[in-house]
C-alpha cells in the first residue's frame, strides 16, 4: 500500500501535535490538579433521610475548610444560598433526590451530572469574593431553568459560614 | 438475471449493463425519494424550531415559540427530528442508492427495502405523536428516570430495527457482488457504507439494552425501578458512534462523490479505506468522553477513553490532507499554478460543490472544538455549556447538514428527472448557511464559556442569565435569522424542484468526464495491488471491534452496577410532560 511522502509527514506531525495536546492535559491533571469528579459512592434515592443529606448544609470543619452537603431536587439545591469566606477550601458533597441534575459554578472549575444513586463529590477553594450562581444543567423537566442558587464569597473577617 | 431485474421494474437507457446508467428505475426513484421525502418533512418542522428557540432564548427578544409553545417540548422535537429522524432516513435512503449504483446491481431484496422503510415510518409515527401529544417531554438523549410514554420508546426501537433490516440488505447486496467479484476491493464509496453499517449495529446494541430492559419496561409498568448510571453508560456506548454514523456519509460524499463532480482522481483511495476503519473501529471505545463529570465513572476511565478519542481524531486529520490535496489538484487541472491560487480556482458558483466546501470549512472549527471538549479536565469548564451547542451544530448542523444537502442537490434532479430550480439560490443557501452557522457556533460557545447552560428556557420567567452571557446571546439572533433565511431559501429550491422545473436534468458531470453521462457514484474498484485485501477482512475486525470494547466498556459498566443493591430509582413520568 502506496502512502504519500507528504501524508506521511501529515501523519507524524499530526500524531506528535495530539501527543503534546493529552501530555498537556496530564500534566494539568497531575500539577495544576484540574480533575474530574470522582465516584463519591452509592446513596439510595429513596432513604436520603436516613443519611448525611437529611440534613444538607455547610460545615466548618476548621482551618478555612468547609464541607457542602447538598441535594438536588425537582427543582432547587438544597441549601439555596451558601456563605463562605474568601480563601476557604469548600468539599462538595451533592446528590439527586429524584430525576437527574447538574451542577455547575459561574467562573469556577466545578461541573458535576447529578445522577441519582450516586454521590458527587469535589474539592475547591474560593479565591475571589463575589456572589457566583450555582446553576443546574442538565434538563430535569418542566422547571429546570429555575433551578439555581448563589455561592456569596464574603469578606474572610465579616462572615460566618450560612447554608439556608 | 435479466428477467429478475424487468421484474423489479429496472429499465434504463444504458441496456448494455445491468443496471442503468443514468436514469433511475421507477422502483428505485420511490425507495429513495420516500426516504427523502420524510427525512425533508421532518426536517421541516425541526428546522424552523431551530431559530424559534433562538428567539426565545434570546434576552433581547424572548420570543414565545410559536405551535410548541413549551420550550422543552419544541426542544424535544427538534433534536428527534434533526438529529435522530432527518439523519437516519436521509442515510438510509442514501446508503441504497449509492450501493445500488456502485455495484451496479440492485440490490439483494427490494421486500427488506420496504420493510426496513415501513419500520421506521411506523417508529416514526410513535415516537412523533407521543413528543407533540406532550408524553415525552424527554429531549433527544431521553435520561432516565425521566419516564416518557412506552409509544416514545417503542417508536425508537422500530427505528433501530427498519435500520438493522436496511443494513442487512445492504450488506447481503455486497456479499453477492463479493461472490461473483472474488479478490476485488469494494468501490470506496460501498466500503464507507459498509464501515458506517458495522459501527452502527454494533453501538445500537448499546441503546437497544438500555431500551429494553429499562426504559421501556419501566414506562410499560412492568419493572418499578432502574438505574440511572448504567442507563446512561449504555446509552453513550451508543452516543458517539451516532455522531459518526451521521458522519461517514459525508465523509463518503467528499470522498466518492466529490472527485467524480470536480472530474479529478482522489488523492489516495486506500488511506481514505484507513480513516474510514479507524472511524468504525475507535468511534465506539470512547464513549465515556461524554460522562466526564459523571458521579459513578472512574477517573482512570475517563482519561483512558479521553486518550482514545484523541485517536479517533487521526482519521479525520488524514481525511482533511486526502481531501485538500484532492481539490488541489482540481485547482491544478484549472490552471493553478502557485502556492494557494488553487482555493479561488475551484467552482464557487456551484451549489453542489459550495455546499460540501463550507461544511469542511464548518467542521474545521467542529473538529477542533471537538478535541477540546474531549480534554478530559478542560471539559470541566465546558460540559453542559451552549458551548457543546456551539460544536455540534458546526459538526452536524455544518459538515454534515451542508454535505447532505449537497447530495440532495444533485440527487433531487436525478429522482424528479428535472433540472434544480433557481440553482443560484441554492448557492445563496449554502453561503447563508456556512456563514450564519459559523456565527451560531462562534456565539453559542462564547455564551458557553461565559456560563450559559445548555437546555434551559433561558427566555423564561426565573431563569438565570449573566451579564457576561446576555451579549453573546443576543448575537445568536443574528445568527438565528439568517439561518431562517437560508432554510426558506433551501426549502424554496426543494419544491420549486419538484413541482416548477420543467427541464430535463443536465449532469454537471457530462461536461467534465469527456461528455460521457455518469452520476456522481463511483462503480470502479481499484486495483488490487494497491488495497490491501485485509480491508475487507471483516471477521478481523468484527474481533477488533468486540475485543476493544469488551476492554474499554466493560470495567466501566460493571463498577458502575450497584451489586449490593441493584437498582433502585423509581420512574418519574410526571417530569416528562
Amino acid at each position: 500500500m502506496h502512502i504519500d511522502k507528504y501524508e506521511r509527514m501529515w501523519l507524524i506531525v499530526v500524531s506528535v501535535t495530539l501527543g503534546i495536546f493529552f501530555s498537556a492535559l496530564l500534566a494539568g491533571a497531575v500539577i495544576f490538579g484540574v480533575r474530574t469528579p470522582d465516584p463519591g459512592g452509592f446513596i439510595n434515592p429513596l432513604q436520603l433521610d436516613q443519611t448525611e443529606f437529611a440534613n444538607p448544609g455547610v460545615r466548618d470543619m476548621g482551618n478555612g475548610e468547609y464541607e457542602v452537603t447538598m441535594v438536588a431536587q425537582m427543582w432547587a439545591f438544597v441549601p439555596a444560598t451558601i456563605r463562605v469566606p474568601a480563601g476557604s477550601t469548600v468539599t462538595f458533597n451533592i446528590t439527586s433526590r429524584d430525576v437527574t441534575h447538574g451542577f455547575i459554578i459561574e467562573e469556577h472549575n466545578i461541573n458535576f451530572e447529578l445522577v441519582p444513586g450516586h454521590i458527587a463529590r469535589q474539592t475547591l477553594t474560593f479565591k475571589e469574593e463575589g456572589e457566583f450562581h450555582m446553576i443546574c444543567h442538565e434538563y430535569c423537566g418542566r422547571g429546570h431553568h429555575l433551578m439555581h442558587g448563589v455561592i456569596i464569597v464574603e469578606d474572610e473577617a465579616s462572615t460566618t459560614a450560612l447554608g439556608e | 438475471m435479466a428477467v429478475q431485474t424487468q421484474d423489479l421494474g429496472y429499465q434504463g437507457d444504458d441496456n448494455s449493463s445491468l443496471f442503468p446508467k443514468l436514469s433511475l428505475a421507477q422502483a428505485e426513484k420511490w425507495l429513495v425519494g420516500s426516504h427523502i421525502f420524510v427525512a425533508f418533512t421532518a426536517l421541516l418542522i425541526g428546522i424552523l424550531l431551530g431559530p424559534a428557540q433562538t428567539f426565545r432564548r434570546v434576552p433581547a427578544l424572548k420570543w414565545e415559540i410559536p405551535v410548541f409553545s413549551y420550550y422543552y417540548q419544541a426542544l424535544t422535537l427538534h433534536g428527534v427530528l434533526n438529529a435522530l429522524v432527518f439523519t437516519t432516513f436521509f442515510i438510509m435512503g442514501t446508503s441504497m442508492f449509492v450501493t445500488q449504483r456502485s455495484l451496479n446491481r440492485p440490490l439483494k431484496s427490494m421486500q427488506m427495502a420496504w420493510v426496513s422503510f415501513g419500520l421506521m415510518v411506523v417508529g416514526l409515527v410513535m415516537a412523533g405523536a407521543a413528543i407533540i401529544m406532550g408524553k415525552a417531554t424527554v429531549l433527544y438523549t431521553a435520561y432516565l428516570p425521566m419516564q416518557a410514554h412506552w409509544a416514545f420508546y417503542l417508536g425508537l426501537v422500530l427505528v433501530v430495527v427498519g435500520t438493522w433490516v436496511g443494513s442487512l440488505n445492504v450488506a447481503l447486496t455486497y456479499m453477492e457482488w463479493k461472490k461473483e467479484n472474488p479478490g476485488k476491493p469494494v468501490p470506496l464509496a460501498v466500503y464507507a457504507i459498509l464501515c458506517n453499517f458495522l459501527m452502527w449495529f454494533t453501538a445500537s446494541l448499546g441503546v437497544a439494552t438500555e431500551i429494553l430492559t429499562m426504559s421501556l419496561p419501566l414506562s410499560l409498568g412492568l419493572i418499578d425501578t432502574v438505574d440511572v448510571q448504567v442507563s446512561r453508560i449504555l446509552f453513550w456506548f451508543f452516543g458517539h458512534p451516532l455522531v459518526y454514523f451521521w458522519l461517514i456519509p459525508a465523509y463518503l460524499s467528499w470522498y466518492a462523490m466529490l472527485p467524480m463532480q470536480l472530474g479529478v482522481k482522489l488523492f489516495s483511495d486506500s488511506m481514505a479505506r484507513v480513516a474510514l476503519l479507524m472511524i468504525a473501529i475507535f468511534s465506539i471505545p470512547i464513549g465515556v468522553h461524554h460522562l466526564f463529570t459523571d458521579p459513578g465513572v472512574s477517573e482512570a476511565a475517563k482519561i483512558l477513553h479521553s486518550l482514545l478519542t484523541f485517536v479517533v481524531a487521526v482519521p479525520s486529520f488524514l481525511t482533511a490532507f486526502n481531501i485538500a490535496a484532492t481539490i488541489e489538484r482540481n485547482g491544478r487541472k484549472n490552471g493553478a499554478t502557485g502556492i494557494i491560487d488553487w482555493v479561488w480556482k475551484q467552482p464557487w458558483g456551484d451549489p453542489v460543490i459550495v455546499s460540501q466546501y463550507l461544511g469542511m470549512w464548518l467542521f474545521f472549527f467542529g473538529g477542533i472544538t471537538g478535541i477540546m471538549n474531549a480534554s478530559f479536565n478542560m471539559n470541566v469548564a465546558l460540559h453542559n455549556t451552549t458551548w457543546v451547542v456551539g460544536h455540534f451544530h458546526m459538526t452536524l448542523a455544518g459538515a454534515v447538514f451542508m454535505t447532505y444537502v449537497s447530495i440532495l442537490y444533485w440527487m433531487l434532479p436525478a429522482i424528479r428527472n428535472r433540472k434544480l430550480w433557481l440553482r443560484p439560490l441554492a448557492t445563496f443557501q449554502a453561503y447563508t448557511w456556512g456563514i450564519g452557522m459559523l456565527m451560531f457556533g462562534a456565539f453559542m460557545g462564547r455564551a458557553g464559556i461565559n456560563g450559559a447552560v445548555r437546555r434551559s428556557d433561558l427566555g423564561a420567567v426565573g431563569a438565570y442569565i449573566s451579564d457576561a452571557v446576555a451579549p453573546w446571546l443576543n448575537l445568536t439572533a443574528v445568527a438565528g435569522f439568517i439561518l431562517l433565511i437560508s432554510s426558506i431559501a433551501l426549502y424554496t429550491v426543494i419544491i420549486g424542484t419538484l413541482f416548477v422545473s420543467s427541464e430535463e436534468p443536465e449532469f454537471e458531470e457530462k461536461r467534465k468526464n469527456n461528455n460521457k453521462l455518469v452520476m456522481a457514484v463511483t462503480t470502479e474498484s481499484p486495483p488490487a495491488s494497491e488495497t490491501p485485501a485485509i480491508f475487507e477482512n471483516w471477521r478481523l475486525w468484527i474481533a477488533v471491534i468486540i475485543a476493544s470494547n469488551l476492554i474499554m466498556w466493560m470495567p466501566v459498566l460493571i463498577s458502575a452496577i450497584n451489586l449490593t443493591n441493584g437498582f433502585w430509582n423509581i420512574g418519574f413520568p410526571s417530569a416528562a410532560q
